[in-house]
């Protein structure tokens, strides 16, 4: 309910390096976000100088217009669920999800009501009488997640990796409920995970984190597609992105001296060094007879996926791997491979300088 | 065939242990029953059948020949104990929140450096602190007065409920103040609304280890007091003469113990809720 501007927010701990550099970001009014990255990358720092957790070492935030960089937390009506369940152990359920709206000082009736239509979301509803802390695990980050989302009016709902704790066929059913509820409340939503599919099915758009900065920032298909980075292409995609040393020659662009793409359109003054060529698995496919510029692969391993089939190869010195449909069989030895020309994503440095060639 | 050997094994262990804990109360109980030839005829057990049963221990206690009144210091020892501790209580709650969970800075002096000197208070012996204690009084007036001893009695329990408290706070995650405030409240409603209830057990801990503590100090008692603010445990000790009046002391000590199992029994069911602490994972 609320736009959420960073501006020039950084954070360091005490005299360490920074967990958070220095960076500028809007989020959009009622959008969802995912913050992506692995552990320790500033994920749970960025959420917490949003609730006010943490105070930032530098730098201003805005929600809307109004800078609440020192408000407390108490003062910016924003919900957050950690990653473990925080529940009031003293309290039964029920006051655990009236908790916030007494706060507020609502009307009696309408915290009943509100509480009783968040424990049915949430299959609550027979254990509103109990003590909380009799529950299970999972049941109590239930209460966590129903204690976020029991406001209707907050300016943003922060979760960090809620699903941790939550068994597998319950997450998939949960996380679709959770998208409803804040798309119905037109919630704005920041998400943590180091879950890609997590992140890549809620969000609308996906922040990936690496080292305290945000590489990238784009949709699910943008990441995939153009990953800014080769960390992004290694970090989006299961399995995930094919990255291969390559060289510009007579032929284009080769690996390993066979060409991949010849007489292509490339940039103009690309470096002689340092320059890789990435593909996805799924771009990445056995050659036909009559293909041309397909490199030479020895089979390593195959990984039968169910749907899908991963065959593993070795092209020279490098690795990679194919995701291959059930229908087609599986090389057994040797193969040849062809990767998709408009596909390629070419690579200075490990920044991205095109895609498809 | 094992779990039974180990039940037995188990309940054996457990009746030694009652009968060496409830012994002594049944010969304290059986003696404030005798007289002078009751007690030295050797141990008996049964009344009327062993030993003739007199109430004479139990009026010495309440005005009776060569006895006390117990019950000006009994209401005295109620009054002090109680208030020091409900006061140490609630400052030593508030203390030890506001060490677990802020930074504070006094010139040099960190958090640990302030809680050591709270409890600092308790290493040293306490006949240090008498004459100190003896001249603030004297200073003050306060001398043989319930409330000297109440402000006294505060100094001495401070430190233990700051000492039970802050390790009870330590142990609730941060996560459930952060909580309560981004649910709405403000610092002072997050101790209130959520800390404070979750806190039950430990506030009874560190209660009954002031109310024991206070209850049955008798140095300070002795030495801050005269006639008028007597205090039980120095009453007690006006009952010894030349020959030890066994029967008036096993009452005395009935009648002291009494409030303690008291309030152990209605406290016994908070104690035994288990860890509430624990509000994570």
């Amino acid at each position: 309910m609320a736009r959420i501007t960073l501006e020039r927010v950084g954070h360091r701990y005490g005299h360490a390096p920074y967990a958070l550099e220095p960076f500028d970001m809007v989020l959009e009014d009622g959008r969802s976000y995912a913050l992506l990255g692995p552990s320790g990358c500033g994920k749970t720092t960025m959420l917490n100088i949003i609730s006010g957790v943490v105070r930032p070492s530098e730098g201003r935030i805005l929600l809307d217009d109004r800078d609440v960089t020192v408000v407390p937390i108490s003062g910016r009506n924003v919900a957050q669920v950690f990653q473990f369940p925080v529940i009031y152990q003293s309290k039964s359920v029920y006051e655990n999800l009236a908790f916030p709206l007494r706060c507020r000082r609502w009307p009696i009736a309408r915290i009943k009501a509100r509480v009783a239509e968040i424990a049915d979301l949430l299959d609550l509803s027979g254990r509103l009488g109990k003590p909380a802390w009799q529950l299970t695990v999972d049941e109590k980050q239930l209460i966590s997640l129903g204690r976020g989302l029991v406001r209707d009016d907050v300016a943003a709902l922060l979760m960090d990796e809620p699903l941790t704790v939550i068994d597998p066929q319950m997450k998939f059913q949960l996380r679709r409920k959770l998208k409803a509820v804040s798309q119905k409340a037109r919630h704005t939503v920041i998400y943590v995970t180091h879950d890609q599919n997590e992140a890549m099915t809620f969000a609308d758009e996906i922040l990936v984190m690496s080292a305290g900065k945000v590489v990238q920032r784009g949709t699910p298909q943008e990441l995939f597609e153009r990953p800014r980075t080769t960390y992004v292409g290694y970090f989006i995609g299961s399995p995930s992105m094919n990255v291969f040393d390559a060289e510009i020659g007579a032929g284009g662009v080769m690996i390993g001296g066979t060409p991949i793409a010849p007489g292509g359109a490339l940039p103009s003054g690309l470096p002689t060094s340092g320059l890789r060529v990435g593909i996805r698995p799924e771009y990445a496919s056995l050659a036909q007879p009559e293909d041309s510029d397909t490199l030479a692969a020895t089979v390593v391993g195959v990984q039968d996926h169910g749907s899908v089939r991963i065959v593993e190869v070795a092209i020279g010195t490098a690795r990679a791997r194919l995701k291959l449909g059930r229908d087609i069989a599986p090389p057994s030895a040797q193969a040849r491979i062809r990767l998709r020309r408009d596909k390629l994503c070419l690579f200075v440095d490990d920044h991205l300088i095109a895609a498809g060639i | 065939m094992m779990p039974k050997l180990y039940g037995l094994l188990k309940y054996s262990v457990i009746l030694l242990w009652s009968a060496f804990v409830v012994a002594p109360f049944l010969w304290a109980l059986t003696t404030s029953f005798k007289t002078a030839n009751g007690v030295t005829g050797g141990p008996t057990y049964i009344p009327w059948l062993q030993y003739e049963p007199s109430l004479t221990g139990w009026r010495s206690l309440f005005g009776g020949a060569g006895g006390i009144d117990i019950v000006k210091p009994y209401l005295n020892s109620i009054v002090v104990t109680g208030s020091a501790s409900a006061i140490s209580l609630v400052l030593g709650t508030l203390a030890a929140y506001g060490l677990s969970r802020f930074d504070y800075r006094v010139g040099p002096a960190k958090n640990a450096d302030v809680l050591f000197f709270f409890i600092s208070q308790r290493i040293m012996p306490p006949i240090v602190l008498a004459i100190p204690f003896f001249l603030m009084l004297q200073f003050l007036g306060l001398l043989d007065s319930l409330l000297g001893l109440i402000l006294v009695y505060i100094a001495l329990l401070l430190p233990i409920a700051v000492w039970v408290m802050i390790d009870f706070f330590n142990n609730i995650p941060r996560q459930i103040d952060e909580m309560a405030m981004l649910d709405g409240c403000t610092p002072f409603g997050a101790f209130f609304r959520v800390i404070l209830p979750n806190s039950l057990p430990g506030i009874i801990v560190a209660g009954l280890f002031c109310i024991i503590f206070g209850w049955n100090d008798f140095f300070f008692a002795f030495t801050l007091t005269f006639t008028d603010a007597q205090l039980l445990p120095v009453a007690v000790v006006a009952l010894n003469s030349s020959v030890t009046p066994w029967w008036s002391l096993s009452a005395s000590a009935l009648i002291s113990v009494a409030p303690l199992v008291l309030i152990a029994f209605l406290v016994e069911r908070f104690l035994s809720r288990g860890n509430l602490a624990g509000a994570i994972r």
